[in-house]
């Protein structure tokens, strides 16, 4: 029998909406990278037989042509569904103590929304019907 | 056309191995649950075409059964597959500032360890029926009881 090696497996799949709008920032070269927050939420039954929901909030990082397009299309309130990598970001606070957290770096972002079609809007630069990437 | 409502997705899947011992308590009902970290690796090619390895570390939390079931047959270094969803988490530092982070809520895990499986620590009765094996093979074990709707 072969010798089996343990699977780089992290994958994430969550559907929700922006808590806020989403911050588009630039690296110094020039590398386009998109943070926001999304609430998920999940319906369930409490003890009593109520539906209860409860929210989970999670940060999500974008980067390049996925960064701009969120950066420019979504806000808060828009649905997306998320797909992607845990990862830990680590960041000083203003008196230089160092913290830890997790977020989900995406890879691929839909946007559940119906766009209005207007010529109006200001549509997607490349020409796809709905701006997934 | 109907209007469509947004779909509950949470789910999360990854592999990795403990960091420690899992940590087992018992809520004041007497609810079971147990708290570990696992360690991820991903190899990737850096700008300079070398592989590197890079670790993320995420904490999981079982409850019930299988919180149990992870204190029995767990211990740091061991590999296991989980799945479950994303929770939040948030707790106050000594100093009383407040944090948060999000965790791992399991609703299955594997123990992906073929040998050495049961983690039977010293203070394990020996008169007890053998425990269940933990084979690759083997089922995972699962909880979904209060886990609706789905």
């Amino acid at each position: 029998m072969t010798e089996l090696k343990i699977p780089n497996l992290n994958r994430v799949l969550l559907a929700g909406r922006l808590t806020r709008d989403p911050e588009l920032r630039f690296t110094p070269s020039g590398t386009a990278v998109c943070n926001f927050s999304m609430a998920l939420n999940r319906r369930f039954k409490d003890q009593a037989g109520n539906w209860q929901d409860e929210p989970t909030f999670v940060n999500v990082v974008a980067w390049q042509s996925a960064a701009e397009n969120i950066g420019k299309h979504l806000h808060k309130g828009s649905p997306v569904l998320v797909e992607g990598r845990l990862e830990s970001r680590s960041w000083e606070t203003e008196t230089g103590q160092k913290r830890n957290s997790l977020e989900v770096r995406a890879d691929n972002v839909r946007f559940l929304e119906r766009f209005e079609s207007t010529a109006a809007a200001p549509g997607p630069e490349e020409p796809s019907e709905s701006p997934d990437i | 056309m109907s209007e469509l409502r947004l779909a509950d997705l949470n789910r999360v899947f990854m592999v990795g191995r403990l960091t420690k011992d899992p940590e087992l308590r018992q809520t004041t009902n007497g609810t079971s649950v147990a708290n570990f970290t696992i360690a991820l690796n991903r190899r990737y090619k850096s700008a300079t075409g070398e592989w590197k390895d890079e670790a993320t570390y995420v904490g999981v939390v079982a409850w019930q059964k299988l919180a149990e079931l992870c204190k029995q047959y767990l211990a740091k270094g061991r590999a296991v597959l989980v799945e479950g969803k994303l929770q939040n988490r948030s707790w106050e530092t000594e100093d009383g500032q407040k944090r948060s982070t999000i965790e791992i809520r399991a609703d299955r895990i594997e123990f992906l360890d073929r040998e050495g499986r049961p983690a039977i620590g010293a203070g394990t009765p020996g008169t007890e029926s053998s425990p269940e094996p933990v084979h690759g093979e083997e089922p995972a074990f699962s909880k979904s009881d209060d886990d609706l709707p789905f």
